[in-house]
Formats: structure tokens, C-alpha cells, sequence
């Protein structure tokens, strides 16, 4: 195929010591969340970390399909991680791939334990999250946006998940990689702390380093998790501070109307 | 706003079709009125060029992406644009994981041949070496939420991909071969004709504009016309419900009609991406 490459710069840092996107090596991208945004799902949320954009909806408890993988005990957790075709440099294929399996298994392996499905016998829970613009730190994001998804659909749950991505860059240990840092630095590890027991619930390493680096990655990540887990809060409270107002609005027209007859 | 889940009880089928024959509907509007269109262009990095576009409910992300490959042999200097449509699973409970159905299919061939008879992509300036080398455009649409009349959300979302979209260009040369000259095709270089496509809902004998949901579901069927300007460019009729010739001449002019007043009060040309 004769397309442009995407090609990756040789230093990852700029002279002035920030990273290419000017963040600071322990610095967040900008994260945005929203829940209840698709109307039809049982619960919904949205997120923008950096250019990764990704809906998550939740359906359940329902009826399982097909039949046979519905658990007599207990009920069945899916996780459909899906990309758009567009959301990635060459055009996916969009039959999903091996990594887009693997990763809906990790994350639905991740937030199982967070979720009371023995009280759930033979339903189904599905989570379909969709990326539709990717820029590192997909599966991050996705974890952290299915979690308020599940929590927007009034789901019990013990607590929260948050991920995060620490890695290595031209020999520094940063927080958050981003598409072009994950691709040409030198170690990845995605982490998901959740937050009722404070464990970690997700954990994958690629890369290359010492057992006193690895050690700093586990305390940096827990860190930066604490900061994505308040936003994670802020964007719940949100949807119910603004369902208030609005009751509050409707109780205010409503005395005006009063007092006019 | 009634929630639908799967079924609809006979009850709201009844309640929904006794108001439409006094001209009323469930949302209020009247029988020739438009929800109302939200459109956000160029919204993904990524893509070469991308449109969020919301009819009511119904919600559309579209991205382009392009590919340089050959020509087919029946258009040897023309490049080449496909549509696709995906019906999210999360997009609605009546929506099924797994290959495209007939529904997804039928969306994306409909917008597909809403803009392929209608002089709108520019297939002959895609071209960069006849009969070997040509651009060929994927144009993907995703269904985020469904409420109904994907169809018109589609067209809209699809044009304003188009008009926002971004390409390299790419120059043949015979003694270097394809080289990127580091200038971009946009606008006028990719769309032409702006055609739009209006989708009309029949229950019993009352004919509609633009169904919603529980509209959508409890019609007998539908009937999408696909307009230029000054020219039909493509129908379909779809669902089990049967039109008279009258009906079918009434709704083409209606759609001409009604097509050029979308037309100007989206004015998408106005999200033509310009490049410094």
C-alpha cells in the first residue's frame, strides 16, 4: 500500500524537558467524562482523554444470548471492546481483530470482580465500548469509562475501577503515554486499581526494565489513578447536580404560576 | 418520550396511529416537519475527515479514510468511494452484534446510492493514474443511538464528512512515481452536488416526514427519496406498505421541496475544512 507513513520522531522529549505534547513527565492528558449519553442504553458514559474518544453502553440485567452461556449460578459478564475504522491511522478492518478480543476479556476479567453477579443467576450484563478516535491508552480509557457506564445503569458495584498506562521513554519512567509514546518508548504498563479493596484488578507489561523501575511504575500509576478516579466522581455527581437544578427550575415555574392566579 | 424496549403494546400502536390520522403526533410535530439536525464536523483526529450528526435521537459519527489502490476496470480514470454502516450494539436493544444485517446494509446502500447517482463525489479528480492508481474514499458510518429515520441522520452525516474531509494529495510522476506534494484535496476537489435524502413513513393512509422511533416501528412502511437540487437521484421504498402513483408524485415534489429548504438551513458548505 502506498500511503504516507507514520513515522515517529527520534526523541520523545522536547529540549525544554517536556514531552512532545508539552505535558510534564507525571502530567495527565486532559480527561472529559460524561454519563447518560445514549438514551436507549440501560447506562451510558463518554470519554476524552487526550484524542481517544470512547462511548461505553450497558445493557443488563437481560436475557442471555445465545442461551447455553447463560450461568445457572450466577450472572454472565460481556465486554465488546470495538474500534471505529477511522479511529486509527490505516483503516482497520472492521470484522473485529485478535487484540480487540483480548482486550474486551481483560477488561470484562477487571470489572467482574467489582460487580455482585451471584445475585444475577442466569441474566447477562453486556458492556459494548467503541472507540471511535484512538491515540493511546485505549484500553485505559476504556476500563475507566465502562466502569461509570455500569455505575450510570444503577448497577450495584463495591466500588469504582480506574485505569491508567505508566511506561518508559527515552529512559524516563512517565505517566499517560500517548499514541506516539507508546509506539516508539520503551516500556507500557496499563493498571487498573479497584477501588473498594485498593488491589490491582488489570495489569499488562511490555518493555524492558529494572526491578527498581518497575517499582516506581506501580507507585506513579496508583497516583495517577487517584486523580482520573475524582474526575470519574465528579462526572456521576454531575449527572444528578443537574437532574437536581432541573427539578429545582420545574418547582420554581411552578410557584410562579401560583402566585399569578 | 415512550421507552421502547422491544415490543410495542397495542395500546401505544393504537394511541399513535388514531392521532396521526388527526394530523398529531406523539412529539408533537407536524406531519411535514423535520426534527432538528445537530451537526458537529471533523471531530476525529484520526480520520481524513469525520462528521457527529444527530437527527432528534438518532445519532451518526461518520469518518473517511482513504487508501490508494486501482481503478476498476469499467472506470479506469475514476476513484472510487464506498459506504459503510454499522448498527452499533450499544446504540439500541433492537440492535445485534455480529456481520452487518439487512438493516445495516440496507442504510449504507441507500446513502450509497443517494450520493453515487448525484454528481457528489468527485470521482474523476480522485483519480491519480489512469487505469493503476486512484484514491478510494471508506466512508464509515456508526450508530451511537437510534431513534429512528437513521437514513436522512446518514445522508447528512455522510456529506458533512465529505465536505470537512482533508486528503493528500498524491501526483504521478514518471520518473519518481507517486509522490505527496504536502497539499491536501478538500471541498469542491471531493463533493460537487449536495444531495439530500428525505424518508417518509406510512400508517394506514397517512403519509409522514422523518418517523421517530415508535413511528418507525409501528409503520407499515417507508419511502426514502433521495433529491439534487433540481433532480430525484434515487428511491427506495421499503416495509410492507404499498403507495399509489399519486402519493409517489406528491412525495417527490414534496422532497424537492422540502430537500432545498434543508439544504439552506444546514448550509454545510459552511464546514468546508480550510488548510493554512
Amino acid at each position: 500500500m502506498l500511503l504516507i507513513k507514520d513515522e515517529y520522531p527520534k526523541l520523545l522529549f522536547r529540549e525544554d524537558g517536556k514531552r512532545l505534547d508539552g505535558r510534564d513527565k507525571l502530567e495527565l492528558r486532559p480527561i472529559k467524562m460524561e454519563v447518560g449519553v445514549i438514551k436507549n442504553a440501560d447506562g451510558s458514559a463518554y470519554i476524552e482523554w487526550g484524542n481517544n474518544k470512547i462511548f461505553a453502553a450497558v445493557y443488563g440485567p437481560r436475557e442471555v444470548h445465545p442461551h447455553h452461556l447463560a450461568k445457572p449460578d450466577r450472572g454472565a459478564l460481556r465486554v465488546f471492546y470495538r474500534m471505529a475504522t477511522f479511529s486509527v491511522f490505516d483503516r482497520k478492518r472492521p470484522a473485529p481483530g485478535r487484540r480487540e478480543k483480548e482486550i474486551s476479556m481483560i477488561i470484562g476479567d477487571c470489572l467482574e470482580p467489582v460487580l455482585f453477579l451471584e445475585l444475577y443467576p442466569g441474566t447477562s450484563f453486556e458492556i459494548f465500548i467503541e472507540v471511535v478516535d484512538a491515540d493511546g491508552g485505549t484500553r485505559c480509557a476504556s476500563t475507566t469509562v465502562a466502569a461509570l457506564a455500569l455505575a450510570d445503569a444503577g448497577i450495584p458495584m463495591r466500588s469504582l475501577v480506574t485505569a491508567v498506562a505508566v511506561g518508559k521513554i527515552d529512559d524516563e519512567i512517565v505517566v499517560d503515554l500517548s499514541g506516539i509514546e507508546d509506539k516508539a518508548g520503551q516500556a507500557d504498563m496499563p493498571l487498573a486499581v479497584s477501588w473498594f479493596n485498593n488491589q490491582i484488578s488489570l495489569l499488562q507489561f511490555d518493555g524492558n526494565v529494572s526491578i527498581e523501575e518497575f517499582e516506581k511504575f506501580l507507585e506513579h500509576a496508583k497516583d495517577a489513578a487517584q486523580k482520573i478516579y475524582e474526575i470519574q466522581l465528579a462526572a456521576l455527581k454531575n449527572k444528578y447536580i443537574s437532574i437536581q437544578n432541573n427539578v429545582e427550575k420545574d418547582v420554581e415555574k411552578e410557584n410562579k404560576e401560583v402566585e399569578i392566579k | 418520550m415512550m421507552d421502547v424496549k422491544r415490543v410495542i403494546s397495542t395500546i401505544e400502536r393504537n394511541y399513535i396511529k388514531n392521532n396521526l390520522k388527526k394530523e398529531e403526533r406523539v412529539d408533537g410535530r407536524g406531519l411535514w416537519d423535520y426534527r432538528k439536525f445537530k451537526v458537529f464536523p471533523d471531530i476525529i483526529s484520526s480520520a481524513e475527515g469525520s462528521a457527529d450528526v444527530s437527527l432528534g435521537e438518532t445519532r451518526i459519527i461518520t469518518g473517511l479514510k482513504y487508501e490508494i489502490g486501482e481503478p476498476f476496470p469499467d472506470n479506469p480514470n475514476e476513484g472510487v468511494c464506498t459506504v459503510m454502516a454499522e448498527l452499533l450494539p450499544l446504540a439500541s436493544p433492537l440492535f445485534e452484534r455480529g456481520p452487518p444485517d439487512e438493516q445495516s446494509i440496507e442504510l449504507a446502500r441507500v446513502v450509497d446510492r443517494g450520493i453515487r447517482h448525484a454528481d457528489c463525489v468527485q470521482t474523476k479528480k480522485l483519480c491519480i493514474r489512469e487505469n493503476k492508481l486512484a484514491y478510494i474514499l471508506f466512508v464509515d458510518m456508526y450508530v451511537i443511538n437510534y431513534g429512528g429515520n437513521m437514513i436522512d441522520c446518514g445522508t447528512v452525516s455522510v456529506l458533512t464528512t465529505l465536505i470537512s474531509s482533508h486528503i493528500p494529495e498524491g501526483k504521478w510522476s514518471e520518473g519518481n512515481g507517486l509522490e505527496w506534494t504536502g497539499k491536501y484535496l478538500t471541498g469542491q476537489n471531493i463533493v460537487n452536488e449536495l444531495p439530500l435524502v428525505t424518508t417518509y413513513a406510512k400508517i394506514d393512509n397517512v403519509i409522514f416526514l422523518d418517523p421517530n422511533l415508535v413511528e418507525e416501528l409501528v409503520s407499515d412502511g417507508r419511502m426514502s427519496i433521495s433529491c439534487t437540487s433540481d433532480k430525484i437521484t434515487s428511491i427506495q421504498k421499503s416495509g410492507t406498505a404499498t403507495f399509489s402513483l399519486d402519493e409517489i408524485k406528491m412525495l417527490c415534489r414534496k422532497s424537492l421541496e422540502i430537500g432545498q429548504k434543508v439544504r439552506s438551513e444546514l448550509n454545510l458548505w459552511q464546514y468546508k475544512k480550510i488548510i493554512e
